[in-house]
């Protein structure tokens, strides 16, 4: 017996470090594939760029009187600048990166670990503040947002998914299968191309695909900073506008947990989970019976035991996924 | 009965985390415009004075040809308009893998992003899949780390183990390492650090990123930063779980010692949903 016990711990073992490796592997080509494309798309379109450049400043120093360095001086520190945000453009307005709404915003990139990177903290009380900030800050909003994202499958997956059972009879993989095809679709409709329609009508310079781009980039808390919303000088409301786009990052995020735990679930039941030795969703196999068992009395108390795990692991995304 | 009890103390919890995180992030914001506010005003005053006094001594200089030259793209592709100094491509290939990094750990620096409408569409694809690969990956390297821990030591131990070596192997070392190689001080190279670790990734800094034109890199210090990335990355998602391993051993304490008489059917539960049909 405990030979057999022994082999099937070896070659489960050996199972596992084989698929790590391949794991590792795979996620070394995919960047290295990565950045082939995107070196083969950017590099010709920043060359002409470049030569563009260096063709305006000859220009201009043939043009004045200007001497090469202290323009060099001048611009270096105009550049600097820039990278903060601070703009000496005569269409600049008054107002500041640092007022409260912005602030308001920066903080909340912050701890959303977004992270734009359109204002960043000058000072080094600032910088230190922020570090101790994020601390705290990061594991609060991970909690907030799984705390709500629980409840939340219980309106959105747990309750359709026992309705589409019992009203349709499907069995537990259609209906989760079902399900999860309609909240994502509704996800993308509600929070990527809703929301850029109406960034690309506020936003002068954005079209609908930056627009989406932006949603897409935010929502993934990647974060490039290369559009920012409520950044034009010209912003009517903009206090206004930038809470709004706050709430909708909130939002956006939490629905995005969602998505990603329903479909978590939905890969437990058909196996796949199994198959790359990944963590199960719920630790109990019992669990999957509430979608399994008819009776509707004990429907929401299974679910209850399903879905009361404190703070999944599993469910945040990026950092815990480590089954105890 | 233990229901009702339960669901009485528990429905408002979740209203009290989500006032608490509004006010979390209130406050933060408050802060942050008491600390900056007043320092850019000064940045820009100094700025727009320098601007004033070149345009007084070249009179020559009309001021839409100086707004023309400052070009707010042209420091995002990374281009120098100092002298004749040429800097590396910014998207070269290795920094291409750099980028590609960066959006997969969803750090997302923005100090290099696409610029093109393919590159756009292509980077939105390249997450997609790359973000959940990267958390596969991460969770199970994880894990590894974690099971090679857990033989004879203690729990705590294990925790503390993993705190102090983690932070010595990728903030201190780190640091060192920038400072001499990027030229930051210290308290900037920390900062780096934890904003990289993080995934928050502002981008004012970026490391490999030739800040200091006089700088040379050696060949192995792309390969170091991607390590260092990685696998501090995966040592953060094991110090978050052993935190909240934490976090529900005082929850479960608490509650013991709340209410004493509670029969605790489920252990290790910490934000339980509220007991009744929602």
């Amino acid at each position: 017996m405990t030979i057999n016990t022994l082999k099937r711990e070896m070659s489960s073992g050996y199972k596992s470090w084989i698929l790590l490796t391949g794991f590792i592997l795979f996620y070394i080509t995919y960047l290295m594939l990565g950045a082939l494309v995107f070196s083969t798309i950017e590099r010709p379109v920043e060359d002409t760029l470049k030569t563009d450049i260096k063709a305006l400043k000859e220009e201009f120093l043939n043009q004045s009187c200007v001497n090469a360095t202290s323009l060099d001086n001048f611009l270096e520190r105009v550049l600097q600048a820039n990278k903060y945000g601070i703009s000496v453009l005569p269409n600049s307005s008054a107002s500041s990166n640092w007022d409260l709404a912005s602030s308001l915003f920066f903080a909340n990139t912050l701890v959303t670990t977004v992270g734009y990177g359109h204002t960043t903290p000058l000072s080094d009380t600032g910088k230190a503040f922020s570090i101790f900030y994020a601390l705290v800050g990061v594991p609060f909003t991970m909690l907030v947002l799984t705390a709500c994202v629980q409840r939340l499958m219980h309106l959105v997956t747990y309750g359709p998914i026992g309705v589409c059972r019992r009203r349709m009879g499907l069995d537990p993989r259609t209906a989760t299968a079902v399900h999860f095809a309609v909240l994502l679709l509704l996800v993308v409709l509600g929070f990527f191309v809703v929301p850029a329609v109406v960034f690309s009508q506020i936003e002068d310079t954005w079209s609908f695909l930056d627009a989406v781009y932006f949603c897409f980039i935010s929502l993934c808390t990647i974060g490039l900073g290369d559009y920012v919303p409520g950044e034009q000088p010209s912003q009517r409301f903009r206090a206004l506008y930038k809470i709004s786009v706050m709430v909708y990052l909130f939002l956006g995020l939490m629905m995005m947990y969602l998505v990603l735990r329903s479909f978590h679930r939905m890969a437990d039941l058909h196996g796949l989970t199994a198959f790359f030795q990944l963590p199960h969703c719920d630790e109990d196999a019992e669990d999957r019976e509430p979608i399994v068992k008819a009776g509707s009395e004990d429907q929401n108390e299974n679910d209850l035991n399903a879905s009361a795990k404190p703070l999944d692991p599993t469910s945040k995304s990026s950092y815990n996924a480590i089954q105890r | 009965m233990a229901c009702h009890a339960l669901s009485l103390f528990h429905i408002p919890s979740i209203l009290i985390l989500g006032v608490l995180y509004m006010a979390y992030v209130l406050i933060g914001g408050v802060i942050f415009w008491k600390l900056e506010g007043g320092l850019v005003r000064q940045d820009i005053a100094r700025l727009l004075e320098k601007k004033n006094q070149l345009l007084n001594t070249y009179s020559c200089l009309n001021q839409e040809g100086l707004d023309a030259l400052v070009i707010q793209d042209s420091s995002k592709v990374g281009l120098s308009l100092k002298g004749n100094q040429t800097m590396d491509s910014f998207w070269k290939f290795t920094s291409s893998a750099v980028f590609a990094a960066t959006v997969v750990t969803t750090i997302g620096y923005g100090n290099m992003s696409p610029s093109t409408m393919a590159g756009q569409i292509f980077c939105v694809f390249f997450a997609l899949f790359g973000i959940p690969l990267n958390m596969v990956v991460l969770n199970r390297v994880g894990k590894y780390m974690l099971k090679k821990t857990n033989h004879r030591l203690t729990r705590f131990m294990v925790h503390l183990l993993s705190y102090v070596s983690g932070v010595a192997l990728f903030f201190v070392m780190p640091m060192m390492v920038f400072k001499q190689h990027e030229g930051w001080t210290y308290s900037q190279a920390i900062y780096y650090c934890f904003i990289s670790l993080s995934t928050i990734g502002f981008g004012d800094y970026v490391a490999g990123m030739y800040s200091n034109p006089e700088q040379s890199y050696p060949d192995w210090y792309s390969v170091l930063m991607a390590s260092w990335i990685f696998f501090g990355l995966a040592w953060l998602a094991l110090v978050i779980n052993h935190t909240i391993d934490i976090l529900e051993r005082v929850n479960i304490y608490l509650k013991h010692w709340w209410s004493p008489k509670e029969p605790d059917t489920e252990s290790g539960e910490e934000i339980k949903d509220p007991p009744v049909d929602v």
